[in-house]
């Protein structure tokens, strides 16, 4: 089945200004903070508990792109590389990252390999990576 | 709220549209509200200084 079929009915203009929105609100925190020189609160690193700081690459891919929700993504260079993506990759980054599901839970509830969830996965994070590195020019 | 009327209240809003803007602002209520936290407490100063920037910004938004 060929996903990028369904291309047409993904809604990349909401999904690229739901990020540009959530950049401009964390800016506009970061300004506003900065102004009124509300003092926030710090945890150090010493009082972390160690399974909270993350040690995989998986986990900081997690982190940088679902902090709170599906659209919460740290930059809009990010969210446009996601949106590129062909939706099959875009469900398995979701259900591994946001869901939280094993690459074989992923596979049962897809009808599909682990082999190929474990590809899909490796393909998506090679791209957005690449995105992430090359397109720090075209968007100031 | 659907793609194409998505499309077209963004477009509005992106235009100078006030309901429009209105619209939006509504449906990101959720996002915005949840930015509003400052230790754990709401701060409708910041509330009003994020639509404020919104407000301005949001004409350059590449549609």
């Amino acid at each position: 089945m060929d996903y990028r079929q369904n291309a047409d009915s993904r809604d990349e203009l909401r999904a690229r200004f739901t990020a540009w929105l959530d950049t401009l609100i964390r800016r506009a925190k970061l300004n506003y903070l900065r102004k009124t020189e509300i003092p926030v609160d710090i945890v150090s690193l010493e009082e972390l508990f160690e399974e909270n700081i993350p040690v995989s690459e998986d986990e900081w891919m997690r982190q940088i792109l679902f902090q709170d929700n599906d659209f919460n993504f740290e930059e809009e260079r990010l969210a446009t590389a996601y949106a590129e993506l062909p939706l099959m990759r875009q469900q398995i980054l979701k259900l591994l990252y946001v869901d939280e599901l094993t690459v074989g839970e992923i596979a049962k509830r897809l009808n599909c390999s682990a082999q190929y969830v474990s590809d899909q996965k490796q393909k998506g994070l090679k791209h957005l990576r690449k995105k992430m590195s090359e397109g720090g020019d075209e968007n100031g | 709220m659907d793609k194409d009327l998505f499309r077209i209240t963004l477009q509005g809003a992106v235009a100078g549209n006030h309901d429009a803007f209105e619209k939006i602002i509504d449906l990101y209520a959720p996002l915005i509200e949840h930015h509003c936290y400052i230790n754990g407490k709401y701060d409708e100063d910041l509330h009003q200084y994020i639509l404020m920037r919104i407000a301005l910004k949001i004409s350059k938004f590449n549609i």
